[in-house]
């Protein structure tokens, strides 16, 4: 099956489920005070958008700050871990071990100090964001070949041109890897802080509209944010591609 | 032995500073560690905190719920997807869409859909859990050398022996992995979801000791939850390396 | 040069009884034990022996990349402290190559450590590469590359910087037969006018013969030199020719005896 016929298959299969749902609304199979009819999904979308349109900017703000603070940890973090056998060892149990305990237990204390504002928001994002992109990091250091770098000193480089020619771009795949699955994490972060405690942002506002059993809005609301999303880590996704030509 | 030494270290050293930071701070916001054990003590009597045996028994059986229809529904689609080509080719990217959403923002309306009730959680950590699974069985299905499966069908093994005896001793440790992963999202969702909002289980209870500022409540649950789901994912790496070894 | 011996032109290379002895988990193993070798100015001087027999450790010490436990390496007459990339440039069993550069990028990386303007770097890229038959290649990566081609700019890369001394590990190691044997033509066709003291790291008899002014034998490790063997032939060489396959036979006999140490049974 080709291309077009495999879009053309998507592009069914999402019709047939629309349809079907709204065919179970209108017939009274499902609760249109809790599923939605897609009709009325639509309706709500141009003031959902309107409504969403500062919120989703202040969110996305808050995760832009916390992403940006991960990646320049993570990748500080990750390239220290990765290149000394013995830091690797002696930390690398506990960076494992942070990166598994579910950090919204983290989040009463910090939304309890921080409050409910933007810092909450922020370091919320950091803290998800910045432990996978370490990890990923930290293997990427690891698994640059020696022999590079061998080279490198055989025809004089110094140590910062060692770290400047050979390791930064050795180990840029890996990074750039880290910096793609760090965007979902961060997003997540925020929104959940917003979510748990927050008074601005898209968090807030849907959790607000579920609260309120706006059902139209809220799931016009998820769709807005789920769009953003899919939009922001294909571009990403785009750009690693065209930076990674030589893999 | 010098890295045990420093890992130790370091543990200490953490420690410490934590106890030092908190000890002169205002006592609401910061708990040190050696206010811990005795808080644990209190909880038990402390009238205001619901039975905490209950709401543990709870989580534990929405986390049981969430993670078997993961599983069931992981494994379903991912073999479907796998096995069957066209199907897999058509729906699979629409699954990896999903993967670039931030899970958290189908919540709200789960919470509209479910109420606050068990369901939404047991539906939350199903969704998290899912997608490691279903994205492991995917790529398993894919790395059985193709060589083996010709080996087999020449023997004469029907699709059913093919399955049993080659594909799913290759694909063990990669679906090992994804069991794995499955469970701890599972447990992240159900308790994201206790904490967002619920009437019970141990969220809910860390969520009320947090808004009534019980600062030492709340830390002793986070720690001992914490520690739970590390011991859950350690025993889960033992199964994993186990699964590995045996399919070699 | 001021005091110890002055010669009116120091040999490239001189190794005084170098030793080096490695630390492992399973006690200390002495990997290369009294080597010492003179290479003159544009001579071949080949390594032979079984591996794990120290010949690329030697190297690293010629390299300056690993310092030696005992005895002295001389570079040109001055002792060696470390990487020396004036005097010695060299090429790695598996290329080396940094995969994010073009061949042509590739090639000129060592000028760009020395500070050579870019169009003067590229041209003297370009200059190497083309001889070797990669013209059109420059802008390739090396996942775009064959294996052969890929050594080829290896090779250039370490002309690049015009040392007198050319040190080679293996370079032809991971190539097909068909592949190396052409390799080696073409690497003798190159010597003649690259005018380098080469020091050669193989575990190929023909390889050795085919390329080589002299050829060392390593015995297994501890590393020692077995013997050393003038080989007195014109170039190109002919493989078949009888010489060569007297030689062969006398270089197996030793070679043989060390490899069966080095995989631990009796000779």
């Amino acid at each position: 099956m080709g291309r077009l016929g495999v879009l053309g298959c998507q592009a069914g299969s999402l019709a047939v489920l629309l349809l079907a749902w709204e065919a179970a609304v209108r017939t009274g199979v499902a609760d249109p005070l809790f599923v939605p009819a897609p009709g009325a999904v639509a309706a709500a979308l141009g003031s959902t958008v309107r409504e969403a349109l500062p919120r989703l900017g202040d969110t996305l703000l808050k995760a832009l700050l916390g992403y940006a603070l991960a990646v320049g940890l993570g990748v500080a973090g990750g390239l220290v871990i990765g290149s000394r056998r013995f830091v690797h060892a002696v930390t690398m149990p506990y960076v494992v071990a942070c990166y598994g305990v579910p950090k919204i237990l983290v989040l009463p204390w910090i939304a309890l100090i921080l409050g409910l504002g933007t810092s909450t928001a922020v370091l919320t994002a950091t803290l998800f964001a910045v432990f996978p992109i370490l990890l990923m990091v930290a293997a990427g250091t690891r698994d640059v070949d020696p022999t590079l770098v061998t080279a490198a000193v055989s025809m004089g480089a110094t140590r910062g041109q060692v770290s400047r020619k050979v390791l930064l771009p050795a180990v840029l795949p890996s990074v750039l890897a880290g910096m793609r699955v760090g965007v979902v994490f961060a997003m997540l972060g925020v929104l959940l802080a917003e979510m748990f405690a927050g008074n601005r942002g898209m968090g807030f506002l849907m959790q607000r509209m579920a609260m309120a059993f706006k059902a139209s809005e809220l799931f016009a609301a998820t769709l807005i944010v789920s769009i953003l999303s899919i939009v922001v880590v294909l571009s990403l996704e785009h750009l690693n591609q065209r930076l990674s030509r030589w893999r | 032995m010098t890295v045990l030494a420093w890992r130790l270290g370091i543990l200490v050293v953490g420690l410490g500073l934590w106890e030092a930071v908190a000890a002169p701070l205002n006592p609401i916001f910061y708990v040190g560690p050696s206010a811990l054990p005795g808080a644990l003590l209190q909880m038990w009597r402390v009238p205001e905190l619901p039975n905490l045996s209950e709401h543990v028994w709870l989580t534990l059986r929405e986390i049981a719920g969430a993670y078997l229809l993961a599983v069931a529904a992981g494994l379903w689609l991912g073999f479907l997807f796998g096995l069957r080509r066209t199907v897999g080719r058509v729906y699979e990217p629409l699954l990896a869409a999903l993967y670039a959403v931030p899970s958290v923002i189908w919540y709200p309306s789960l919470m509209l859909f479910f109420g606050l009730g068990p369901a939404s959680k047991i539906a939350f950590g199903f969704l998290l859990g899912f997608f490691p699974i279903v994205l492991s069985v995917l790529s398993g299905v894919r790395q059985v050398p193709a060589t083996l499966v010709t080996v087999a069908q020449s023997m004469g093994a029907r699709p059913w022996t093919v399955f049993r005896k080659v594909m799913l001793p290759s694909m063990a440790s990669t679906m090992a992995g994804g069991l794995r992963a499955g469970l701890a999202l599972s447990v992240v969702g159900v308790l994201v979801g206790e904490i967002l909002g619920s009437r019970a289980g141990l969220g809910y209870v860390i969520n009320y000791a947090y808004g009534l500022m019980m600062t030492r409540e709340y830390a002793v649950l986070a720690v001992i939850v914490a520690a739970a789901v590390l011991a859950l994912d350690a025993a889960g790496a033992l199964v994993e390396a186990r699964v590995k070894r045996w399919a070699g | 040069m001021p005091g110890g011996v002055a010669t009116a032109a120091a040999e490239p290379i001189v190794l005084d009884a170098i030793g080096k002895r490695y630390e492992t988990a399973s006690g200390a193993v002495q990997a290369v034990d009294s080597v010492s070798l003179t290479v003159r100015a544009e001579e071949f001087v080949t390594l032979l022996g079984p591996s794990g027999c120290g010949k690329s450790t030697v190297l690293s010490m010629i390299a300056g990349l690993v310092r030696p436990d005992a005895g002295r390496v001389l570079v040109d007459g001055a002792p060696c402290t470390g990487p020396n990339p004036e005097k010695v440039a060299l090429v790695f069993q598996d290329g080396g190559l940094f995969p994010w550069r073009t061949a042509l990028d590739n090639v000129t990386f060592g000028l760009e450590l020395r500070g050579v303007p870019a169009a003067k770097r590229r041209e003297i890229a370009r200059g190497l590469l083309e001889p070797m038959g990669l013209r059109g290649f420059e802008r390739k990566y090396p996942r775009e590359l064959s294996g052969g081609m890929r050594q080829r700019v290896a090779i250039a890369r370490a002309l690049a910087l015009d040392t007198p001394i050319l040190l080679m590990d293996e370079p032809f190691g991971a190539l097909d037969e068909q592949t190396r044997l052409l390799m080696g033509e073409w690497l003798v066709g190159i010597r003649r006018r690259a005018r380098k003291a080469v020091v050669f790291v193989t575990h190929s008899l023909l390889e050795a013969i085919a390329l080589s002014d002299r050829i060392v034998v390593m015995t297994a490790r501890p590393g020692r030199v077995k013997d050393v063997v003038d080989v007195a032939l014109p170039f190109p060489r002919d493989l078949n020719a009888p010489e060569v396959t007297d030689l062969r036979a006398k270089l197996w006999e030793q070679v043989r005896e060390e490899s069966l140490k080095a995989m631990g049974s009796p000779p």
